[in-house]
């Protein structure tokens, strides 16, 4: 009797402590993704009362031609793929720099870092002004081409310029990521190498890289993350624009369901864009943690 | 070794002028911010010839600044309130208890990190108008708690593993359980981790934009600092002075914090992504 008593009372607690986050996830991420499932198999504008079960005729037609879908899932791959690689590349290089420990170390750090604190809409806003205004005064008194190019009105440029935007937001989170990681790799293995005759560079791809993996895992995957949702930074700086030429998969969905009222078409997109990152995701934690070494 | 000095020097003056080229354009955006229209218009890489104040107080009436400025303050802190509450003690008792029922429960509550918003967006908002969550802030900072608590109890899970169960048995014998012993006893020694949420969820909840967007954009009154300033640039296309003056309100509040918090802010960030 008693012993059952004190479990009923465990399991009360157990209750207790968990039933909380169990229902703000099922609210929030369970029950909407549920609902999201059965709206994609309908036609339905949001006001009539009652959405009209189409199948899969949503995915259907996403597949079979829909040409928005179509360019904004290849313009997501192109900037999710460069993003990855420059943004890792870069953070890595000047990581490597501000371990030198310069004099100035915490404040280029803290320079870097600044922008990452800021709003993506905001900053969005911000480089607007700067391709806009800026660029044109810039160009009147350097006489620089560079400055007269039209970095939002054509395609490719306006690309760029995303892509670009989002690095310099960005960068400084990768950027502290990887001095941590640098700072965790010991130095007497550097000095080994350094005895044993091996060269800077020599000592970067056989010694800091491999031990930056746990860094570079962390860091690919937060980049993969955060590119394949690109969405408020194209909102504020180019609006989709020129020619509806820079919306991302993201911005696309956004677009279907609130600006076109195409409930159940846009949460078929939604549930595309669900999948191919749980792919990606599943694909890239494996691979990479397969390749981590212990230091 | 002398070479080598002198090209330390010369890196770390290259590093200097490439991280004030990096901040330029915010600097551009203060300057700007404190210009005549027709100076805006002429000349944006010249200094202001007189500093205009008239901007600030235009948009500080015009967007009512300081009741922004209370939305966000409470959107966060109920947000971050609950994210920390719910996660914590269940963290604790999933971390505690050995059971099928309990890994099952964590791996239900942190997949969700793996649902992109975009996914969802549309039947969180319907289902936040249901419960009459929308339109509000304190509907929208009562949204955060499930959206944040994935991370959250993934990171706490992870330390309360490493917190020895024997510290619960002596708090046991001394006559505390439950809540009690979890308040008393065990958050006290999740401070650090705590610090890192707080930090990592504040940068997040403070800067959130689609959210906001669909939750609470309907009336002035509930807008966050974000919003207002996106719908006001929206109207002010070429009024880039009163843009410029919203932009540096809007993100002024975070340079000034990270300014003060830079060492803790740094490594918080730092300590979430290893972890989560």
């Amino acid at each position: 009797m008693f012993k059952q008593g004190r479990r009923r009372a465990e399991r009360l607690e157990f209750g207790a402590f968990t039933l909380p986050i169990l229902i703000c996830v099922i609210a929030v991420f369970y029950y909407p993704f549920i609902m999201t499932i059965r709206y994609s198999l309908t036609k339905w504008n949001g006001i009539s009362k009652h959405p009209k079960f189409v199948g899969l005729d949503n995915f259907k037609q996403i597949f079979m031609g829909d040409a928005n879908f179509t360019h904004a899932a290849w313009f997501t791959v192109k900037y999710a793929v460069l993003y990855i690689i420059l943004v890792n590349v870069l953070a890595i290089l000047l990581a490597l720099v501000l371990d030198m420990k310069l004099k100035s170390t915490n404040w280029l750090r803290a320079a870097f870092f600044i922008p990452y604190i800021l709003s993506l809409v905001i900053v969005g806003f911000i480089w607007k002004f700067i391709f806009m205004q800026g660029f044109e005064s810039l160009g009147a008194s350097t006489g620089w081409g560079i400055f007269q190019l039209s970095w939002l009105g054509e395609p490719g440029l306006a690309f760029i310029s995303v892509l670009f935007v989002s690095l310099w937001q960005s960068i400084g989170f990768y950027l502290v990521i990887y001095i941590a990681g640098l700072q965790s790799v010991p130095d007497d293995l550097k000095e080994a190498a350094t005895v044993d005759g091996a060269g800077p560079v020599r000592r970067f791809f056989n010694i800091t890289l491999p031990l930056l993996a746990p860094s570079i895992t962390i860091s690919v995957f937060m980049a993969l993350t955060n590119s394949i949702k690109v969405f408020d930074v194209i909102l504020s700086l180019t609006g989709g624009g020129p020619g509806g030429t820079t919306y991302s998969v993201a911005y696309d969905i956004y677009r279907d369901t609130f600006q076109n009222n195409l409930y159940g078409y846009g949460t078929a997109k939604a549930l595309i864009l669900f999948v191919a990152v749980l792919v990606i995701t599943v694909i890239q934690l494996t691979i990479f943690k397969r390749r981590e070494v212990e230091a | 070794m002398k070479t080598n000095r002198a090209g330390r020097i010369v890196l770390e003056v290259v590093m200097v002028i490439l991280s004030l080229i990096f901040l330029y354009p915010l600097f551009l955006t203060i300057i700007n911010s404190l210009k005549s229209f027709s100076e805006v218009m002429t000349d944006v890489i010249a200094l202001p010839k007189s500093l205009v104040f008239e901007n600030y107080s235009y948009v500080w009436n015009f967007i009512n600044y300081p009741r922004l400025f209370l939305n966000n303050a409470v959107i966060t802190i109920l947000g971050l309130a609950g994210i920390i509450l719910v996660s914590s003690i269940a963290a604790y008792k999933l971390a505690r208890t050995k059971s099928r029922t309990s890994s099952i429960i964590y791996f239900l509550c942190i997949m969700p990190m793996l649902i992109p918003f975009q996914s969802i967006m549309l039947t969180v908002l319907q289902m936040a108008k249901n419960l009459h969550l929308s339109e509000s802030t304190w509907g929208l900072g009562i949204m955060y708690w499930g959206f944040g608590a994935p991370l959250a109890l993934f990171i706490y899970h992870g330390f309360v593993k490493g917190i020895p169960k024997e510290i619960d048995e002596s708090a046991t014998i001394d006559g505390a359980s439950g809540f009690r012993l979890f308040f008393s006893v065990i958050f006290p020694l999740l401070k650090s981790v705590t610090t890192t949420i707080i930090i990592i969820d504040v940068m997040w909840i403070w800067n959130d934009f689609l959210l906001p967007l669909l939750m609470v954009n309907g009336s002035p009154d509930t807008k966050t600092l974000t919003l207002a300033a996106y719908t006001f640039v929206g109207q002010y296309t070429s009024d880039w002075q009163y843009a410029m003056t919203a932009m540096v309100m809007a993100v002024l509040p975070s340079i000034v914090v990270f300014i003060f918090l830079q060492k803790y802010i740094v490594k918080g960030v730092v300590a979430g992504a290893v972890k989560g």
